[in-house]
């Protein structure tokens, strides 16, 4: 059986940046890119489900959607011991949404018939939240978000989870397989990867796949085919607010004097 | 950035000289080693150096911002024309006062000015420059608080802009005496409060501050050193806690007002007796059974303690307070052997770190299999070497950190460590001094940049050390 993991290589920023000229996005150069953390877990209780089994009877597949960069965190999954790696792009899906991402994501499921995807809860830099659900929506597959816990058996009909609900509530919920589930951060303590791992992956393959892979035209992806568009990127304009510093008493007796002067009130 | 291209094995000597070490690195292409060797380059080596570095602008502003690039990188990053760097730059902790100086006089940015104001590498005259010119209360307020402001800044601030920055000013170690003095009596009770707890406050002030009632201002005296005697009586009846806590802190408390605080209705004071060396016996037991667990904790990790009173404290209820035992240098050995087998494992640990467990009780504990406890065997110099090398294999990485930080650990033990997955592991095995650098030099083309470019800087200040030196390194190797 397979188990497909949906990964992100994601962009962090510095302090100090600058907007494209377009002012769609910050300029490349300015950003570092890594795998995003949700999703190191993610492969992890994936590894554990197939170190768990008999050897050979689990196979994980890592999967990002994404320009020749991705291939470095694709390269990361492999080292941690994911079995094969794909990159899905074509220059077709630059601007794609979530959904639309979810779309190419569902297709490559099509492709391989896992009998689970685990996606992160959310990625770092753009925060939808979104990834996981649209491929479960595009498959029609059962799915839960925030998975907190999971006991599943390959092969099995239902898996076990346990999902994070606000308050430190969890829910207890059984799903039907396959499934879609988006895993939170903490569910494991995800591995480092071993030199030798590291070695190995840099021999194995990433899969390519292209729209016509997916039997996806240029039309169902990227900015047309996106049901939501960045129209603008912008810093907003730093509001008024001071930092009151000091002892307890001091930071007392400075925000006394601040509602005393607000109230015109004589200090 | 560019994929690296790396020297195959065959190579596996480690390059003795400078030139042959940045020679090497030009060979092989990697980013990060020629970050670590940049420093110790002739200047046609660093021209090719620089080539490689600052070839796209990607690369250039990630150095900028990388927390390990040195000085000399920056400087030459300083030096760029067409690049959005000056603030990088002036914030990275690595510039030189040089390359601050440069900036600040190439530069329109106003914002750099604050950057410089806060920067520990500032020079002098530059930070005296500021505190002269500019008028910025947010700039002004970061250069009182630079470690690096000389007396002169401080005063000069103190002048120009009277109680604005009095309290910053105060609690600055470089603020001479007599301003101390000009504070204190110009100050509210926070800025006295400040300049009674600087080591350099003049004994007038002080004997002036012993006439206050002010409970900050006595909290603050209280801690001096050089409190005057006939105040010490009086406070350890004051009603407010923190100052008869802190007076429990004492070293010059006379015995019977520490036998006093013993007694006090706050657990804050009782626990600051607790710790003092001058306790009696008949003190410690009392203590002993007091109800506030954090004041038994704090006994139980007293040096003065007495057997008697250990033995009690190591059945207590409340495991910090076994732990606080097992963690009492002067443990006995027989009560070690007790606590070794406690129900929590969080007790177990603090004997495993304790330098006199014998090396029977440290086998017992190796085969624990608490990772709190295996970290504790890792790190103790009087673990044998045999289960070193055990725990060198050991699943967790804390457990193997603790035989890298264990100063026992000689190389072989430490050498399978330079395969470990974790790549601090590796960092730190490469920065230190135990291995050979022909042991380390396995690790030129690890996956890690980090670790590259640990590696290398380390070769790079092995290769500005004197031959003598040198020569003892490849002996070793």
């Amino acid at each position: 059986m397979k188990i497909v993991v949906a990964v992100k290589q994601v962009a962090a920023l510095d302090d100090d940046f600058e907007i494209r000229a377009d002012g769609l996005d910050v300029d490349e150069d300015f950003l570092m890119y890594d795998l995003n953390e949700w999703d190191d877990y993610s492969l992890e209780e994936a590894m554990k489900i197939k170190e768990a089994a008999a050897e050979g009877a689990v196979e994980v597949i890592a999967v990002s959607v994404g320009p020749e960069r991705v291939d470095e965190s694709l390269r990361k999954c492999l080292a941690k011991g994911a079995d094969r790696a794909i990159r899905v792009w074509d220059d077709a899906m630059e601007g794609s949404d979530a959904v639309t991402i979810g779309r190419i994501l569902a297709g490559v499921v099509k492709k391989e018939a896992p009998a689970m995807v685990f996606a992160g809860v959310q990625s770092s830099d753009q925060a939808n939240a979104a990834t996981g659900m649209a491929i479960a929506a595009s498959l029609d597959w059962p799915h839960a978000a925030v998975v907190a816990e999971l006991d599943y058996q390959p092969g099995a009909a239902t898996a076990r989870i346990k999902r994070e609900l606000e308050g430190g509530m969890l829910q207890a919920v059984e799903i039907d397989c396959p499934a879609v589930l988006t895993l939170q951060l903490g569910i494991n303590k995800p591995r480092y990867a071993s030199l030798r791992g590291i070695k190995q992956a840099a021999a194995k393959p990433i899969e390519h796949w292209s729209l016509g892979d997916l039997g996806l035209d240029a039309t169902q992806v990227g900015t047309t085919a996106a049901l939501s568009r960045v129209r603008r990127m912008e810093i907003p304009v730093k509001g008024r607010a001071q930092m009151i510093e000091g002892t307890i008493a001091e930071q007392a007796a400075k925000l006394i004097e601040i509602i005393k002067e607000y109230k015109g009130e004589a200090a | 950035m560019s994929p690296q291209r790396f020297l195959s094995k065959s190579e596996s000597q480690v390059p003795m000289t400078a030139q042959a070490l940045v020679a090497h690195v030009l060979e092989s292409g990697d980013f990060y080693a020629a970050v670590a060797v940049h420093g110790i380059a002739d200047a046609r080596q660093r021209q090719r150096l620089e080539e490689r570095l600052f070839g796209s602008r990607r690369d250039v502003l990630m150095l900028a911002r990388w927390e390990h690039t040195p000085a000399n990188v920056l400087d030459a990053l300083s030096r760029l024309e067409h690049m959005p760097l000056a603030r990088r730059v002036v914030k990275h902790r690595n510039t030189g006062g040089s390359t601050l100086k440069h900036q600040f006089s190439q530069s329109d940015d106003p914002a750099l000015t604050g950057l410089l104001a806060l920067h520990a590498n500032t020079p002098a005259p530059l930070l005296l420059q500021i505190a002269m010119g500019d008028h910025d209360q947010v700039v002004l307020k970061g250069l009182a608080r630079n470690p690096s402001a000389q007396p002169e800044v401080l005063r000069l601030l103190a002048q120009r802009f009277p109680r604005r920055f009095d309290k910053e000013i105060a609690s600055h170690t470089a603020v001479p005496a007599d301003l101390l003095g000009t504070l204190y009596h110009r100050g509210d009770k926070f800025v006295r409060a400040a300049v009674l707890a600087h080591k350099q406050v003049p004994e007038a002030v002080l004997l002036q501050a012993a006439k206050s009632t002010d409970t900050l201002i006595l909290r603050a005296l209280v801690k001096h050193p050089l409190l005057p005697a006939a105040l010490v009586d009086a406070l350890s009846q004051h009603k407010d806690n923190a100052i008869r806590a802190a007076l429990a802190t004492r070293t010059d408390l006379p015995v019977h007002l520490s036998a006093r605080l013993a007694l006090d209705e706050s657990d804050s004071v009782r626990r600051a007796v607790a710790c003092r060396a001058d306790l009696s016996p008949a003190l410690m037991q009392m203590l002993a059974e007091d109800h506030d667990p954090w004041v038994r904790q704090w006994l139980g990790r007293n040096a003065m303690a007495g057997k008697h009173v250990l033995q009690k404290l190591a059945l207590d209820i409340h495991e910090d307070v076994r732990r606080a035992v097992a963690r009492n240098p002067n443990c006995p050995i027989t009560l070690l052997e007790k606590l070794a087998s406690d129900h929590r494992s969080w007790v177990r640990a603090a004997v495993a770190y304790q330098p006199n467990v014998t090396s029977c009780l440290m086998a017992s504990l190796a085969r624990d299999s608490a990772v709190d406890v295996l970290s504790g065997v890792a790190a103790n110099p009087h673990t044998a070497p045999a289960l070193l090398k055990r725990l060198v294999f050991s699943e967790e990485l804390d457990v193997r950190r603790g035989v890298i930080l264990n100063p026992a650990a000689g190389p072989d033990i430490l050498l399978p460590l330079l395969q470990d997955p974790y790549y601090l592991h590796r960092v730190m095995l490469a920065s230190g001094p135990k291995l050979s650098d022909q042991d380390k030099w396995q690790l030129r083309d690890d996956p890690d940049p980090r670790v590259r470019f640990a590696l290398f800087q380390w070769l790079a200040a092995r290769a500005l050390r004197p031959v003598a030196d040198r020569y003892f390194y490849r002996r070793k190797a």
